[in-house]
């Protein structure tokens, strides 16, 4: 089309200016944008490429066996006992840790959400625990469920209850881990909350309470709707994090007592870094990778098919 | 006001608040009145009463032992951690600045799918990649390197993600007043968008430096030389010794926890309003 052309023309210095403009922040965005994209590609994504490939090998370190394995490592790990408790550990934490974790972090923070004298403080303490590190808390667990001089159990015996030795008695050594964990995390979740209640406008409250609801009414029919979003990520997150747990395993317990909290990770960590089998454990780390990438898919698909408000 | 008139709720309510937090409390005394036991006091209090709950004959003995046992350098052990948390922190904070500054302001072609990458990448949990790192490192010569245990640490995708988010309200209109006088996008982003994010900077430099402060299973995989191991696993492995040294190592837990309890106390405002921005804007 020749004849819009020549409007064109008469503007076109002011638009060269712009276009070196645009090319010159492209280039200035992409160079800022370089250092990041460098370190990703060689420290997640040619990892993570080079995991799949390793995963399809046999590849041991020990022995420098290095043969293509095709789907071995796979079709091996589906009859690997050791594997299959150990994802069997991972569920039952996180299947424990999820509900009992969310119930009691979502509790605190409502009921630490009204402002009263003091609240800074509370806040504070219960948010405390987030600040010590997992080997630490780890640490200071262990000490404190020792069956002799643990604080737990004296504490247990001075009550007249029984002893609960969750170190060596592998029907409650998960338990012992599920409970260390949720005195790190609920302070962290409650804060997530808190700042998802803050969110939630009071005229909704105000009106409810005008229309005559109770509280058990406002929570359910104000508070629930409303804070699903946060909700849907804290399940997400927990989730995640709960599926991959393993400092406090390996040092509470190591995996026993009769690799009784052996989970996924600590699996691959044992696989891949004291038997030095990479192949296989790559194989494990890829496999439960599909997993929590479809559980993470399904939750989000639950909390987008609901309504939205 | 509610509760006023239902001296039951506020009770209930004043008993839960102070039960939880003596349960997130009780702990932290625990290991902080261990540290000052002697070596037999730990195991002869088992019964409840004062004993149990305060040392008898306090000491100090346990934290001249870690620091003066030349086979397990404790000081070294703190400096070795600080040091590379302090590296990761200063270069994190400018790598994911750059970056989330690119993608919340500027215009580039590819911007999108750039974007989708970096983000892409969160969903890669740490545990599938950490054997072909391990690898790398092997193939770099890096094992026994603090390069191990910085490079990879570097860039955090989730922290650009939020910094991305803050750096969205920085007017644009002022980065175009600023490019029209001549500055160029280094300046820029040097002289103006860097001391208006700086809330969001501290907020990002304390998750970093926590992070690295707490870090365990990476250092524990690359890390091997004794001499050189950081603070975390430094702990685990007074444990894993034949009569086990509770005084000790609740020592060095002591030391190496408190001091960050209260930085965290005091800063904790940035580090909730880090946690606030990824859980609800996300």
């Amino acid at each position: 089309m020749p004849r819009p052309a020549s409007p064109a023309r008469s503007i076109k210095p002011a638009r060269r200016t712009s276009a070196s403009y645009e090319r010159q922040e492209a280039k200035a965005a992409l160079l800022f944008i370089l250092p990041a994209f460098a370190l990703l590609a060689l420290f997640i994504f040619y990892p993570m490429l080079q995991a799949l490939w390793i995963s399809f090998r046999h590849y041991n370190l020990i022995s420098a066996e290095s043969a293509f394995a095709g789907f071995g490592n796979y079709r091996k790990l589906l009859g690997d006992d050791a594997f299959l408790a150990s994802l069997r550990h991972a569920f039952y934490f996180t299947v424990v840790v999820l509900p009992v974790q969310t119930a009691i972090s979502l509790g605190l923070a409502l009921l630490i959400q009204r402002k009263f004298r003091g609240v800074g403080f509370f806040r504070t303490v219960y948010f405390l625990p987030v600040a010590v590190s997992f080997a630490i808390a780890s640490t200071i667990f262990r000490l404190i469920y020792n069956k002799d001089y643990g604080m737990l159990n004296i504490v247990l015996k001075g009550l007249g209850l029984p002893v609960l030795d969750f170190l060596s008695n592998p029907n409650i050594s998960m338990w012992g881990i599920i409970i260390l964990c949720i005195w790190r995390a609920m302070g962290f979740v409650m804060i997530i909350f808190l700042a998802g209640l803050n969110n939630i406008p009071d005229y909704l409250y105000e009106a409810a309470h005008v229309d005559g609801a109770g509280p058990f009414q406002r929570f359910f029919y104000v508070t629930v709707p409303l804070l699903k979003r946060t909700l849907a990520f804290v399940v997400i997150i927990t989730t995640m994090d709960a599926l991959k747990i393993f400092i406090p395993i390996y040092i509470t317990t190591s995996g026993g007592p009769a690799g009784s909290t052996s989970t996924v990770v600590h699996f691959i960590y044992e696989t891949a870094f004291k038997q030095m089998n990479m192949g296989y454990a790559a194989a494990a780390a890829f496999l439960f990778f599909l997993l929590v990438l479809a559980i993470s898919a399904v939750q989000l698909r639950l909390f987008r098919s609901d309504v939205e408000y | 006001m509610r509760h006023m008139r239902k001296p039951i709720g506020f009770t209930l309510r004043w008993a839960t608040l102070l039960l939880v937090a003596v349960v997130s409390l009780f702990p932290i005394y625990w290991m902080v009145m261990s540290s000052f036991r002697t070596h037999d006091e730990i195991f002869r209090y088992t019964e409840l009463g004062r004993g149990l709950f305060l040392p008898v004959d306090w000491t100090l003995q346990n934290y001249r032992d870690i620091f003066l046992d030349p086979a397990k350098p404790f000081g070294r052990y703190l400096l070795n951690t600080l040091s590379v948390a302090l590296v990761v922190t200063a270069a994190g904070l400018l790598v994911n600045a750059m970056a989330a500054f690119s993608f919340a302001k500027l215009r580039f072609p590819f911007k999108k799918g750039l974007l989708a990458l970096f983000l892409s990448s969160l969903v890669i949990p740490y545990e599938v990649i950490m054997i072909p790192q391990y690898l790398l490192m092997r193939d770099l010569g890096w094992i026994n390197s603090y390069k191990a245990l910085i490079f990879p640490q570097i860039v955090w995708v989730f922290g650009i993600f939020m910094l991305i988010q803050f750096f969205a309200d920085i007017p644009r209109d002022i980065l175009d007043a600023a490019r029209m006088d001549g500055a160029r996008w280094p300046r820029i982003f040097g002289v103006i968008v860097l001391p208006a994010a700086v809330p969001a900077l501290i907020t990002l430099g304390i998750m970093t430096f926590l992070n690295q402060w707490d870090s365990f299973l990476w250092p524990l995989v690359v890390i091997n030389e004794e001499q050189r191991q950081v603070i975390q696993v430094a702990i685990s492995s007074f444990q894993s010794l034949r009569g086990i040294s509770w005084g000790k190592i609740m020592a060095a837990t002591t030391i190496s926890s408190v001091p960050i309890l209260a930085v965290f106390v005091l800063l904790q405002r940035y580090y909730v309003q880090g946690i606030t921005m990824s859980g609800v804007k996300g």
